[in-house]
């Protein structure tokens, strides 16, 4: 009961520290701002963004075609004869001499043969909606039924298809067949309705309107389409939620990183250490108010594009990661310009982790390891399941728990006020969470902890080689992953040795060692038990997860890599890490290479 | 203002960074970057036309055909992707969820010159790569069968549009646009856009840090210190825009009139530099200066953006080789914001700079 008060109580301080500084001097300015800023996005509705102006350049001999080209600002237009066009013909991207478009064969010129097809297309579209018999126009529509196979994704997973061999019989399905009525021959829409949406589609596809799409709601008409409606979905799709809503997230988080970061500026903080309010109420407390306001930002903004409100869900994880993130970064920068750096850093990182696998919603079920693409889901109104968002934010919320975890058990003195590098003040950070009493089991548990961020790491590298053709993708998610594995293992015994190089006597050592290993191959296993079954059984997840089957074998591999690392500092000392770290980097490749090999072959 | 001044607080800024290593970050970011947008490249291209994934489109799809001939069966049996079954419906749909075929097509016995449309019933797999890219076949087909009926149905249309004959397209140019129209344009400037917000970190750790004083207390004076910070800040754009341009073009990305495109940047940059150090003068807080300056910085570049003939479009057209003589015209024009700025930042400076000396 008590820390509940003094949570709510350092809360309020931060409310009111931070709403007293800004309204003196900010919020005037703000406000200014803000006026503005609508000004500028009404100028800016208006006026268009002329970013690709001018890219392409066109030579046309009839003035009506010219207009309607020029009508795209992309194109700069040149009206002349035919004649003169015919010799210049090279000087342009396209030329188009009596209705036939001849194009100059460079990439501009094919990317200006696309824009122009497209504007052609919207064109003919304009013409044919005004038309009175709209079937004539448009004789052909497209009903989309979609069917939910009753194979779960694991058939689908790893990018190859499941499907029948090649034959030439029909394919007679195996389970019982529920008959499915013919559809009807006539639309369900009046020819008005139609043409008010054939309108309203053919406007909307526009630069900047084609990106904001999906956030708005399906046309009314859903599934009827013409044949050139059908398309897959925009891949930059989610380029404007990574905007709408991460932006605004880790904008926010800024203020709690600079909150941190100025009680430790001039040792300011000192005042709110000395109390004997726990420094988790503290931390709690602080956060709080940045946490219920990124949370409102996120419905605000929900409520504003007209989503459901169920996207909260997925985007709550990945707030409570800004928040841990932000927390470490303020604690643990020394500057202003070095606080810049790695939130920039850290926000590029997190953001292509959120960006890239969301870009393959709808298409691969590697798109699930971004709670991005949950929220693209429920926009288009496609259901998702439990696992799935288990499956997506797990790691968010563990690693967000670890972090915290550090930070919490860090929020005192000498570490706030240390005047360290970075480095070694991470890994004092780190040494803080270990028990001294019990350095072995600190050791498993350490090691387990690093889990969800090596997963991480290597569901990235994942998304980042998955796409490289096939050698060169499994090569390198071999090495990369190896490396990874091999450097989290590392972080417990350099903490123990960096903390005491004496302590790491044979028997010690050895220990240390087993601890490690054991805790690694536990985590590992429980957190693919939970998460990860639907890439593990990929080849892509049989070398970063490998061997589900037998334990003993990964157990020594786990062993004998952390036992040449830590070899290689009691004999070298500190220099000894990253010799230690190639070596069994190398191990580890080989280990996995036999296993591969043999998997394959 | 003297130059050596300058050159001192310049240099005490780099050792700062190159101490804590921060360059190294930056480094590692865009080296971060680089690898991610070459996976875009490769991700995306077979997104966008998914048969440059060789191994799909080597692919026969299976497709059921259901309901009355038409020239749709026509097209699809003489088409190389698919390999069609003549069905019943609800064999061939319960076939579609064993995922035994692609997809499932009706067509009902509508005439073709009716006075009605044709109306296909499509059945397809939901969330699936295979019917992302079945469901781009298929398009191809109807687009066909579309203008077999206009055809037909030519004499009942009052209005037909302008002709242009477009030739076939070999592949290609799917990325172009994304790539020169906004990449290369949006990576070029976000070092203008790091400089700036470093500088009101630099200016603002001296008040937060109780520096000043012991500053000031040297022979420079506050307006150099204020431009030998601006001067570091503007050092690093070229330097990282320039690194941009060769990792884009270590990428396969050729970029053409490089040397244009770093002048255009780095004089650009100067005005976001001098707008920080404006707002870290005025604020001496970080939070708070930082706050307002991004807000600020939103709405000038979306301001500038819609513009015509803006800096950032005078980037995309150097890059790919369109840009005119007006990009003379745009650099005058930022030159001379740059020196009303530049003026306003002098006389802040020096005004802060005396009550300094005075309180």
């Amino acid at each position: 009961m008590g820390r509940l008060t003094d949570i709510l109580t350092i809360a309020r301080w931060e409310v009111k520290k931070s709403f007293t500084m800004m309204s003196r001097e900010v919020l005037p300015f703000a406000v200014i701002l803000f006026v503005l800023l609508v000004a500028v996005t009404g100028f800016a509705a208006q006026s268009g963004m002329h970013l690709q102006d001018g890219m392409y350049e066109v030579g046309v001999d009839d003035p009506q075609i010219a207009e309607l080209i020029a009508s795209d600002a992309r194109f700069s237009v040149y009206q002349t004869d035919a004649a003169t066009l015919g010799k210049n013909r090279n000087a342009f991207d396209l030329v188009i001499i009596n209705g036939q478009l001849y194009n100059s064969q460079t990439e501009r010129a094919k990317a200006a043969q696309k824009t122009l097809e497209r504007d052609y297309a919207k064109y003919v579209n304009t013409v044919y909606n005004r038309e009175t018999d709209l079937f004539a126009a448009y004789p052909l529509w497209i009903d989309v039924q979609t069917v939910k196979s009753e194979l779960t994704f694991l058939s689908t997973q790893s990018g190859q298809y499941v499907q029948a061999a090649p034959s030439r019989k029909a394919p007679v399905p195996e389970g019982e067949i529920s008959n499915v009525p013919t559809p009807s021959p006539a639309l369900d829409f009046t020819k008005e309705e139609l043409r008010q949406e054939l309108v309203k589609t053919n406007a909307k596809n526009t630069q900047i309107s084609r990106y904001t799409e999906v956030l708005s709601s399906e046309s009314t008409m859903g599934r009827f389409k013409t044949p050139s409606q059908l398309s897959p979905p925009l891949p930059f799709d989610s380029i404007i939620l990574v905007f709408v809503f991460i932006f605004p997230l880790y904008f926010t988080s800024q203020f709690f990183m600079m909150s941190i970061m100025n009680e430790r500026i001039e040792r300011k903080g000192e005042v709110l250490l000395s109390t004997p309010v726990a420094s988790s109420s503290i931390i709690l407390g602080k956060m709080i108010p940045y946490f219920i306001g990124m949370v409102a930002i996120c419905a605000a903004l929900t409520l504003y594009v007209r989503a459901p409100l169920i996207i909260i869900l997925p985007l709550i994880p990945v707030i409570i990661f800004f928040l841990a993130n932000a927390l470490l970064i303020g604690m643990l920068s020394r500057s202003f310009k070095e606080l810049s750096f790695i939130s920039i850093f850290f926000s590029t990182v997190a953001t292509s982790y959120l960006f890239f696998p969301s870009i393959f919603a709808n298409v691969h079920v590697i798109s699930l390891i971004s709670p991005l693409t949950l929220i693209v889901l429920s926009v288009q109104g496609a259901p998702w399941t439990v696992t799935d968002y288990l499956y997506s934010t797990s790691l968010f919320w563990l690693t967000g728990a670890v972090l915290f975890y550090i930070g919490m058990k860090n929020f005192k003195e000498e570490r706030l006020f240390s005047e360290k590098r970075l480095l070694p003040r991470f890994r004092e950070f780190l040494s803080e969470i270990m028990n001294r009493q019990h350095p072995f089991l600190s050791v498993f548990l350490l090691t387990g902890f690093t889990i969800p961020f090596v997963f991480m790491v290597q569901l990235m590298s994942l998304t980042l080689f998955f796409n490289l053709p096939m050698p060169y993708s499994l090569v390198l998610l071999l090495i990369f992953a190896a490396l990874v594995e091999e450097c989290a293992k590392a972080i417990g015994i350099y903490t123990l040795f960096a903390q005491d190089p004496s302590f790491l006597t044979w028997k010690n050592l050895l220990a240390a060692c087993a601890a490690t290993a054991i805790g690694f191959l536990v985590a590992e296993k429980l957190l693919l038990f939970i998460t990860l079954a639907q890439i593990s059984e990929s080849i892509f997840g049989s070398i970063l997860f490998l061997s589900l089957g037998v334990l003993w074998m990964p157990l020594l591999l786990h062993f004998v890599g952390v036992l040449i690392v830590a070899c290689s500092l009691k004999f070298w000392g500190r220099k000894g890490l990253v010799i230690g770290i190639v070596l069994a980097t190398v191990v580890h490749c080989l280990y996995n290479l036999y296993f591969i090999l043999g998997w394959i072959g | 203002m003297k130059a050596r001044h300058l050159s001192i607080i310049a240099k005490k800024e780099f050792r700062g960074l190159f101490n804590e290593r921060t360059i190294l970050l930056a480094i590692l970011l865009q080296l971060f970057i680089a690898m991610f947008s070459s996976f875009l490249m490769v991700g995306l291209t077979s997104m966008y036309d998914p048969s440059s994934l060789s191994k799909y489109s080597r692919h026969k799809y299976n497709i059921a055909y259901a309901g009355n001939d038409s020239a749709v069966l026509k097209y699809l049996e003489s088409s190389p992707d698919f390999r069609v079954y003549s069905m019943d419906l609800s064999t061939g749909v319960a076939a579609l969820k064993e995922r035994k075929l692609s997809a499932v097509i009706y067509v009902p016995d509508t005439s073709p010159a009716a006075e009605e449309p044709v109306k296909i019933t499509l059945y397809t797999l939901t969330n699936d790569l295979q019917s992302a890219i079945v469901d781009v076949k298929l398009k191809d087909i109807f687009l066909k069968y579309e203008k077999d009926l206009r055809l037909i149905r030519v004499d009942r249309l009052s209005e037909l549009p302008i002709p242009i004959q477009v030739p076939k397209t070999t592949g290609g140019g799917d990325f172009y646009e994304f790539v020169y129209g906004l990449l290369i344009p949006l990576l070029v400037f976000m070092p203008a856009i790091i400089a700036s917000a470093l500088v009101i970190d630099l200016i603002t750790e001296e008040y937060q840090h109780e520096t000043l004083e012991t500053l000031i207390s040297t022979p420079v004076t506050f307006s150099e210190m204020v431009w030998g910070k601006v001067l570091a800040c503007e050092l690093l754009v070229p330097i990282q825009a320039g690194a941009w341009l060769l990792l884009l073009m270590v990428n396969g990305i050729a970029i053409e009139n490089a040397g244009l495109i770093l002048l255009q940047v780095v004089v650009t940059s100067l005005i976001l530099i001098l707008l920080g150090a404006l707002t870290a003068l005025h604020y001496r807080e970080r939070t708070a200066a930082q706050f307002i300056f991004s807000t600020a910085l939103v709405v000038v570049i979306l301001f500038v953006l819609a513009l015509p003939s803006n800096p950032l479009n005078i980037l995309t057209r150097l890059a790919v080789g369109t840009a005119g003589p007006e990009q003379w015209l745009v650099l005058a024009a930022t030159g001379g914001i740059i020196i009303i700025l530049g003026y306003l930042t002098q006389k802040y400076a020096e005004k802060v700079g005396k009550s300094h000396h005075t309180g």
